[in-house]
């Protein structure tokens, strides 16, 4: 079975007024390979064109151009229902009138199908969801987590060869979402369908997604499973949306000071300089005088030095997060602040001068114009 | 001043204004009602009958029983009185006449609330604008326009011409810009997931509109209901030059034919005024119950 790919091939979404008149383009032109079976997350802040993409999966949206093709099959001109597909609303979009087992059987009851098939389909896909005891109830008794639920139910029962989430766990209070975010996990790997997950939560991608789609401005600025994104990320926008906290950038050039290799930030004062070793060196060394980015993630600024691979770095206590197992430590270091993750239950106070090694070995650079990374 | 004096003047200026309110309302409703046990045809103008001056010949006029009126006071002759037309018939015009508009009216504003809602097409702001300007003009002003038009349709069309109800009923059908205005209004406060969930679900446009969105508008659907039938019922400009014959007379225009320039007979035209109140408040109170808040909570999370 191979039904269940979805390709989008130079997808393109132009809003247009009442007249016609084009007036925003939410989606430029972007190219995607969704495998059968996969766990897709489409992730960006509001307005990257993630929801866009979805509801054009969905047939919610007019395609400006290019094609949807689910399977092998074109859908650009198809009736959403006929798509097979499913969607799970941000809002949950229960039909307030109606009982939750109308819920879960409307799809079924327009499509005909016999009555005691949907009964026995929704008997048993409410009780793999826990809401069989309030098949007779409306929305409205219902709480958000059990509503969401709902939603997943009537997704379920039209036994669609891909499911398209929109934000859904974005209404659920923090408990909740854990939760949900396993349920659907799992939900995953019991049916085994293609699903298509939008979020704007980067903690949420990182931990549903087989494969992650980072989305900015209505293009995709790089598509990878989690580890890949977090630890390759392809350009600055990706390196600064993945991870939390994110990553130190931190913005200067190369410069060659005293026979060895330096990034220096662009500063006026108290501008931080950190020596080059290592594989960065010669990176370094092709870039000389040439404004760069120098990232690095706050879990490989330590407070201890290890082999040869760190340098350190002067720096003052900021403000530090102790959180129990590691400390979140804001670092007044150069023009800026740098954050570090240092292990331990050490506790810091303001003020407190302290020196952190750089892992030079995790270090990331990025060209300032291109914000691309230069390997 | 004590507080208590203080509080008891606050109480007593409240409920002097709300019983100044209630008499405003009451007065008039209770000389009507009184005029139409009086006997003899005097316009409403007594809060209090003594014994010897009830009568229930405007009522029995009104529904169409005959009765007795003494003609000459000193011989006793009387002679027997029953309305051509009863006014009831009238009564019954009405009600036809104004449910049937009515829903026509929550049929038409309904449908086309939808497409200015949910629909993107080209002229729609404009549209919108437009039929809320035309509201502005009182369709009393196109009531000879109105008359030419039905009388040159039936010519043709003999049953939607003038004095037929189909005729009269497709004016007040003209009239609905601002009920479009109000259910448009409501549908734009529900959330379109739901409808958009019901359309993934393979419900089509019109059934989405029937199944999904009318559901949740009931409460608008009720007041527009009951506001149209209202308004007809009560509605006398163009019923009276559209309806002229008296069998097909609504309650508004027999009851003004009852105090004519002639003949004044306040009774008549009292108990009938009455009688005008009752589908009102029965209507009221069946719509009542749709009218009701949350009937699309927990549909859709803001």
């Amino acid at each position: 079975m191979n039904d269940g790919a979805v390709h989008i091939t130079d997808l393109v979404k132009t809003y247009t007024d009442d007249r016609g008149r084009p007036t925003f383009t939410a989606v430029k032109k972007i190219n995607l390979e969704i495998q059968n079976g996969e766990f897709m997350v489409l992730v960006g802040p509001s307005g990257c064109g993630k929801t866009t993409t979805l509801r054009m999966v969905a047939g919610l949206e007019k395609i400006t151009s290019g094609t949807i093709a689910i399977g092998d099959r074109i859908v650009n001109d198809m009736e959403p229902k006929d798509r097979g597909i499913a969607m799970v609303f941000q809002n949950y979009a229960l039909y307030p009138h109606m009982t939750i087992f109308n819920n879960m059987a409307f799809g079924l009851q327009l499509a005909k199908k016999k009555k005691d098939f949907i009964q026995d389909t929704v008997g048993r896909t409410s009780k793999a969801l826990g809401l069989d005891q309030m098949l007779e109830r409306k929305p409205q008794a219902l709480s958000g987590g059990q509503r969401q639920r709902v939603a997943l139910g009537r997704a379920i029962v039209r036994n669609p060869q891909v499911f398209l989430f929109d934000e859904p766990l974005s209404n659920l209070d923090a408990k909740m979402r854990v939760q949900m975010r396993s349920e659907i996990s799992r939900l995953h790997s019991q049916l085994g369908n293609t699903m298509i997950y939008v979020t704007h939560d980067q903690v949420e991608a990182m931990t549903m997604g087989d494969r992650i789609c980072v989305m900015k401005d209505g293009a995709i600025m790089q598509v990878a499973d989690p580890l890949t994104l977090y630890r390759q990320p392809e350009n600055l926008f990706v390196a600064g949306f993945i991870g939390s906290p994110p990553m130190n950038l931190l913005k200067g050039k190369i410069e060659r000071r005293d026979g060895g290799l330096v990034f220096a930030e662009t500063a006026e004062q108290n501008a931080v300089s950190v020596p080059l070793i290592g594989q960065v060196e010669a990176l370094g060394s092709k870039l000389l005088d040439k404004p760069v980015i120098f990232g690095v993630r706050p879990e490989h600024l330590t407070e201890e030095s290890k082999n040869g691979s760190h340098v350190p770095v002067a720096s003052s206590v900021d403000i530090a997060e102790p959180m129990g197992s590691e400390s979140l430590v804001y670092l007044k270091a150069g023009t800026g602040n740098l954050i570090a993750r240092i292990h331990g239950e050490a506790l810091y106070e303001m003020g407190q001068p302290l020196t952190v090694y750089v892992n030079m070995e995790k270090v990331l650079l990025f060209d300032s114009e291109t914000e691309k990374v230069i390997r | 001043m004590s507080p208590q004096r203080k509080q008891f003047l606050r109480q007593l200026t409240a409920h002097l204004v709300l019983i100044i309110v209630c008499a405003l309302v009451l007065v008039p409703l209770v000389m009507v009602i009184l005029a139409s046990f009086r006997k003899g045809n005097f316009p409403p103008n007594a809060l209090w009958l003594s014994l010897d001056q009830w009568t229930l010949d405007h009522w029995k006029y009104v529904l169409g029983i005959p009765y007795r009126e003494v003609m000459n006071a000193t011989s006793g002759e009387t002679r027997l009185i029953q309305a051509q037309t009863p006014p009831l018939h009238w009564f019954f015009n009405s009600i036809l006449v104004a449910s049937l508009a009515s829903l026509g009216i929550i049929l038409l504003a309904g449908t086309a609330a939808y497409a200015f809602a949910r629909l993107r097409f080209r002229f729609r702001g404009p549209t919108l604008t437009g039929l809320l300007i035309l509201q502005m003009f009182p369709q009393v002003l196109a009531l000879t326009a109105y008359y030419r038009i039905l009388s040159y349709i039936g010519q043709r069309v003999p049953w939607i011409g003038l004095n037929t109800f189909p005729g009269l009923i497709l004016i007040y059908l003209s009239g609905i810009s601002i009920n479009i205005w109000m259910i448009k209004g409501y549908f734009d406060t529900i959330s379109i997931s739901m409808e958009e969930s019901a359309r993934i679900d393979g419900a089509s446009r019109f059934q989405t509109f029937f199944r999904i969105l009318l559901p949740m508008s009931a409460p608008i659907f009720a007041v527009v209901f009951i506001l149209s039938f209202i308004g007809m019922i009560s509605e006398y400009p163009t019923a009276s030059v559209v309806l002229q014959d008296s069998a097909v007379r609504t309650l508004a225009v027999g009851a003004y034919s009852l105090v004519g320039e002639q003949e004044k007979l306040w009774g008549h035209f009292s108990a009938l005024a009455v009688l005008s109140g009752v589908p009102i408040t029965i209507m009221f109170l069946l719509c009542q119950r749709f009218i009701i808040g949350g009937l699309t909570s927990g549909g859709a999370k803001e």
